[in-house]
Formats: C-alpha cells, sequence, structure tokens
C-alpha cells in the first residue's frame, strides 16, 4: 500500500501542497499531470530522497515519513535512468540485488543481458530505461516508483516492457506508482489515477472515473475533453423520465434528471449536481455524427454544420457548429471517409444524457 | 585594441617565468646535485606541502560535501569564514597563527606541554601551508561535488546504501577527478607559500624562504638557481592539472 495523508515537502521554491490519496497493496496507481505539477517531486518524497513538511506517508501499513529511503524496501526508477557512470551494466544491475541470480534474471526479463560489455556512457535513453527498471526490480522491492519509466523506448519496445513491468508487479504482488504523461498508458496500466497540478491532488481514483468524470472544467481540459461548456443546471424531476429507457443507468443513488442551458444549446442528463452555474462535459468519441435527422435512443440531438476536419491517424475529429457553439466529436477515420464529410455539410450530433457530466 | 592588451598581458605573465628558468633552470638543476641545502629545501618543501594537502583533504573533504549538498542556517557565513584565508595578507596569517599556536598562547602551551613543538619546526610550516591552501581544496572539491547529480545517491539509497556508503560507492568516486584536481591546486599552493611560513617557521627552510634568504644574503647571483628550481617545480602540479582537466567527469545521468 501506497498511502499519502496530507503530505507536504518543499524542494527549492517548488511546494507539495497536503497531498492525501491511496493506492491499495497489489494495485498499480498512475500519477498524471501538467510539466512542473510535482510528480518527480512526489515520488521523492515518498522514497524518502526529499523530506516530508507535514502529513505522512505510509507504505505497507507502516508510517514511513521518518524512515530514510534505505529502510523503506521500495524501488525508485527515474525519467533519466541515474545509471552509475563509473560502473559496466552489470555491475548496475547488481547494484543492491537481492541475489545475484535475481539480478540475472530481472536481465534477461528485461533483455539488458545482451548490454552487459557496454560501457554505460554508450546506452541509447531507452537502453538505460531498461537497465534502471532491471536494477530497481533485482532489489525485489515491495513498492515501486516509476518516473515516466518507458519515456525514451520506441512504441514497440514501450508496449514489450509495459507488459513486463505489469506482469512483475502482478507476480510479486508489487504496489506500483508511475508518473506519465501518456493518458493511454494511464487508462492501460492504473487502476488507480492521482492528478496532480501546482502540487496539489485534485483528484484521485480509477482511471476511468477521473477522465470520464472530471472533478472540474480545469481536469477536463487538461485530460483532453474536447467540449466543456459553461451553463446553468435546472433539475427537472427526481423519477427517470420517457427520455431515459435505453439509457445505461437509471436514477439510482438519487440522481435527477437534468436540463443544462449552455448559451442556446440545452442539454439533458442526470446527476445529483446542485442547481445553479456549472460546466458540462462530453467527450468527442460519445458524440455520434448521422446525415440523417435523429434517430436511436439518444436523448441530445443537435442539427449544425461540419466547420472543420482533422485527421489524425486511425481517428478523425470532426468540428460541427451548432447555432455558434462548437462541438467535437470523434469518429473513425474509414467512417468519416464513408460519410464523406466536409466543410459546410449539414449534420446530425448525438449523444446520450449518460454522456453529458456535470462538474 | 583589446588583442594588443591581451598580448601585453600574456607577455607580462610569461616572459619572467620563461627567462627565469633559462637564465637559472640549468644552473639550479645541476645545484641540486651539490647543494645540500637547496636539497633540503625542496624535499621538505615536497614533504610537508603533500603533509597539508592530505590533512586539508582529510578535514576539507566532509565540509565541501555540507556546503555542496545541505542547505543550511549560517551555510553563507561558514562560506565566507573559510575563504578568509585566501583574502588577507599571508604574513597577516601567519601573526594569527603565531597567535593561536605560539608557546604564549593556550593552545600553543598545551601542545609544546605534549611535547608538539610548532612554531620553529616542520610542523609550523605544514600549519602555515594548512592554513592558506585548504581553502583553495574546499572550494574546488565544493564544485566537483556540487557537478554530481544528487539524483545518483538518490537512487544509491533506495537500492540499500546508507548515506556514507553511497558518499563512498558513488559520489566519491564520480568527482574523483576534480577533487584530486583540487588536491593538486592545494599542493601547488603550499608549495608556493612564503608570508606566512616566514613568520612561523623561518628555520628549517622551505624552498620559498631559502630562495628569500639566498636573495637578500648573497644576492640575485646565488637567489637565481634555487628560484628557477622553485618554478619548475610548479610546473609539476600544471602539467597534472592539464591531464585532469583532459577528461570529463560525466557525472550526467
Amino acid at each position: 500500500m501506497i498511502e499519502c495523508r496530507s503530505l507536504g515537502a518543499r524542494q527549492g521554491s517548488f511546494r507539495l501542497d497536503a497531498v492525501s490519496f491511496a493506492i491499495p497493496t497489489g494495485q498499480y496507481g498512475v500519477v498524471i499531470g501538467p510539466a512542473g505539477s510535482g510528480k518527480t517531486t512526489l515520488l521523492e518524497v515518498i522514497s524518502g530522497v526529499v523530506s516530508a513538511t507535514s502529513g505522512s506517508c505510509w507504505l505497507n501499513e507502516r508510517d514511513c515519513t521518518a524512515l530514510p529511503p534505505e529502510a523503506r524496501g521500495l524501488g525508485l526508477v527515474y525519467q533519466h535512468a541515474f545509471l552509475f557512470p563509473h560502473l559496466s551494466v552489470a555491475q548496475n544491475i547488481a547494484y543492491g540485488a537481492a541475489s545475484s541470480e535475481l539480478a540475472e534474471e530481472v536481465a534477461r526479463r528485461f533483455g539488458t543481458d545482451a548490454l552487459t560489455s557496454r560501457p554505460v556512457r554508450a546506452l541509447s535513453g531507452g537502453e538505460r530505461q531498461l537497465v534502471a527498471l532491471a536494477r530497481a526490480f533485482a532489489r525485489r522491492p515491495s513498492v515501486l516508483l516509476l518516473d515516466e519509466p518507458f519515456s525514451s523506448l520506441d512504441p514497440r519496445r514501450r508496449t514489450i516492457v509495459r507488459r513486463e513491468v505489469r506482469a512483475l508487479h502482478r507476480a510479486w504482488g508489487l504496489t506500483t506508482l508511475q508518473v506519465t504523461h501518456d493518458f493511454t498508458e494511464a487508462g492501460l496500466l492504473g487502476d488507480v489515477a492521482v492528478l496532480l497540478d501546482g502540487g496539489r491532488a485534485l483528484q484521485s481514483g480509477p482511471p476511468e472515473d477521473v477522465f470520464r468524470r472530471p472533478a472540474s472544467p480545469y481536469i477536463a481540459e487538461f485530460l483532453g475533453a474536447e467540449n466543456v461548456l459553461a451553463g446553468t443546471v435546472r433539475v427537472l424531476d427526481d423519477k427517470a423520465p420517457d427520455w431515459l429507457a435505453g439509457e445505461s443507468a437509471t436514477l439510482a443513488h438519487g440522481y435527477r434528471a437534468i436540463e443544462f442551458t449552455a448559451g442556446p444549446l440545452t442539454l439533458y442528463t442526470v446527476g445529483d449536481f446542485p442547481v445553479g452555474d456549472g460546466y458540462a462535459v462530453i467527450r468527442a468519441e460519445e458524440i455520434v455524427l448521422s446525415l440523417e435527422a435523429p434517430t436511436g435512443s439518444a436523448r441530445n440531438h443537435f442539427r449544425g454544420v461540419v466547420s472543420e476536419l482533422a485527421t489524425l491517424g486511425a481517428l478523425t475529429r470532426v468540428t460541427v457548429e451548432i447555432a455558434g457553439v462548437p462541438l467535437v466529436a470523434s469518429l473513425t477515420t474509414r467512417s468519416a471517409k464513408e460519410l464523406a464529410f466536409r466543410p459546410g455539410m449539414v449534420v446530425t450530433a448525438s449523444f446520450k444524457a449518460m454522456a453529458v457530466h456535470l462538474c | 585594441m583589446a588583442a594588443l592588451a591581451s598580448s601585453l598581458l600574456l607577455l607580462f605573465l610569461a616572459v619572467p617565468i620563461a627567462q627565469l628558468i633559462s637564465a637559472g633552470g640549468a644552473a639550479g638543476v645541476r645545484q641540486l646535485a651539490s647543494d645540500t641545502e637547496l636539497r633540503e629545501a625542496m624535499s621538505l618543501t615536497a614533504l610537508t606541502a603533500t603533509a597539508a594537502t592530505l590533512l586539508g583533504a582529510l578535514g576539507g573533504t566532509p565540509l565541501a560535501y555540507l556546503l555542496a549538498r545541505r542547505d543550511f542556517r549560517g551555510r553563507a557565513v561558514l562560506s565566507a569564514v573559510l575563504d578568509l584565508p585566501l583574502l588577507i595578507p599571508h604574513p597577516v596569517a601567519g601573526i594569527a597563527l603565531l597567535l593561536l599556536l605560539g608557546r604564549e598562547s593556550a593552545l600553543g602551551g598545551a601542545m609544546i606541554a605534549a611535547g608538539l613543538r610548532v612554531v620553529g619546526t616542520p610542523l609550523g610550516i605544514v600549519a602555515a601551508m594548512l592554513f592558506v591552501a585548504a581553502p583553495l581544496y574546499i572550494s574546488g572539491a565544493r564544485e566537483a561535488f556540487a557537478k554530481v547529480d544528487p539524483r545518483f545517491e538518490a537512487v544509491a539509497r533506495t537500492l540499500g546504501d546508507t548515506p556514507l556508503r553511497a558518499f563512498l560507492r558513488i559520489t566519491l568516486p564520480l568527482s574523483r577527478r576534480g577533487l584530486t584536481a583540487s588536491a593538486v591546486v592545494m599542493w601547488a599552493r603550499a608549495v608556493s607559500e612564503f608570508g606566512a611560513i616566514v613568520v612561523l617557521t623561518y628555520n628549517p627552510k622551505v624552498a620559498s624562504v631559502l630562495s628569500y634568504d639566498r636573495f637578500t644574503s648573497f644576492g640575485l647571483r646565488e637567489a637565481l638557481p634555487v628560484a628557477a628550481v622553485l618554478a619548475l617545480l610548479a610546473l609539476v602540479p600544471l602539467t597534472a592539472l592539464r591531464t585532469l582537466r583532459g577528461a570529463d567527469d560525466g557525472a550526467t545521468p
């Protein structure tokens, strides 16, 4: 388990401020946040390399706040690897290893056994990261802290190494916390996501929740939500209305039917959001575009004009202007071609009430 | 204009030394075989400078590490105190040491009672050299430690090292060249010291005191070979420094 309770620290002029979250034993946590948000500092405070100025840090039910790094039983991998340049690759991996057999085994698993004859200075950035991972695993830690550990690997190798790390994490029952910039990686690896900004933990929980139900419009935009609309919330009813038929959730947990007005647009959703001003977040992949008039079970339908198309490999982002309000939809490039979308075309944008998240 | 000024300065710095070595170098080296006093002065200089450098490294390395790595109250004051011996005139440094270590002082008296006489002995030479040259070692060593990213140590700590073990296994090897270069600079400074030594220990004579003694007693002709040999001795650390600086410490991620 990794648990931070109101953890604070200072590093130069930067402050980590009352950070609280928990990664249960055996789970894989991911820390996401913009550059300079304190992600590396957080790992350094958990590892004991940087002292906490307030709060506490618990590892495997033990208060480690005052313990030195060598007594915390964890492994730390920096993005820049920090391999010891005066030692060989094999010596780096064996440094602090639980046993020479384990050092050899992890070297084999990460493919660094082929690098042993190379001087550390001659390794590429990706190779250095592999050696740094092998070095940390060879110690057989119970908690693993990884700071962008795959950033210098090519995409193919990244997938393989990510799988290897995840496999060892599961097999050894490790509790892992990884810093990443890559939202896909966060979704793929993480059981728990922690969103950090300005030295504060803004939100934590399952990645699915953090991505689909961001706690603020800022988080939504940071996480790449394309459609964030400011507006006013009005509660319609506390009984399930007709338009909820076909939705994936019902009005359980005190949810109510809500009307959200954002300028000329009126959206329908469900939730427990209080009446008044708020923001509606709709992820681009939740919006379906069609050439015909609205069909299907989705509650929200708008006719609009395609203003922009942007193809990003297999996906195409289509911007539709609805009474002057741009909504971005994401669909496969193949579908976009089949439907022959082009600027100026009139289309229907549809999304379910459950696709609208209020914050 | 700038080129002319630079050229003139370069000539001003290089010509006297070159002239000194060309005029007295060969005679000085020949004299080493016949002049016992010169030979003894040279070996005393080398030995006392080496002893002072070893003491400087022993006490200065932890201080330099502390200044490079830890942020503590009074760090600026400590830095200033350590630089002070570089700024005061060296005879003044000698007088200050005499006050501390002379027979009149409590410490000097206690040392004499314990059989350790400083003033007028090689110990006085070592003390003077240490006082004026150790700040150079500390400053260089501090820079050498600062060049080693502290995250190397951080990783070593997470791999089970205590702070001392991480220092010995990681930081020390990574800053080895910088520390050696600082020791060489300190040794060279110690060899060239005169002002503080002459106050504490005129006899036995180190090379710088001997060259001054020959100059005041017999004139330039007698002083020249001694001075030239001392200048040649200064080339040894200079060459060592060039060799050390040729290679990079390489303490980068």
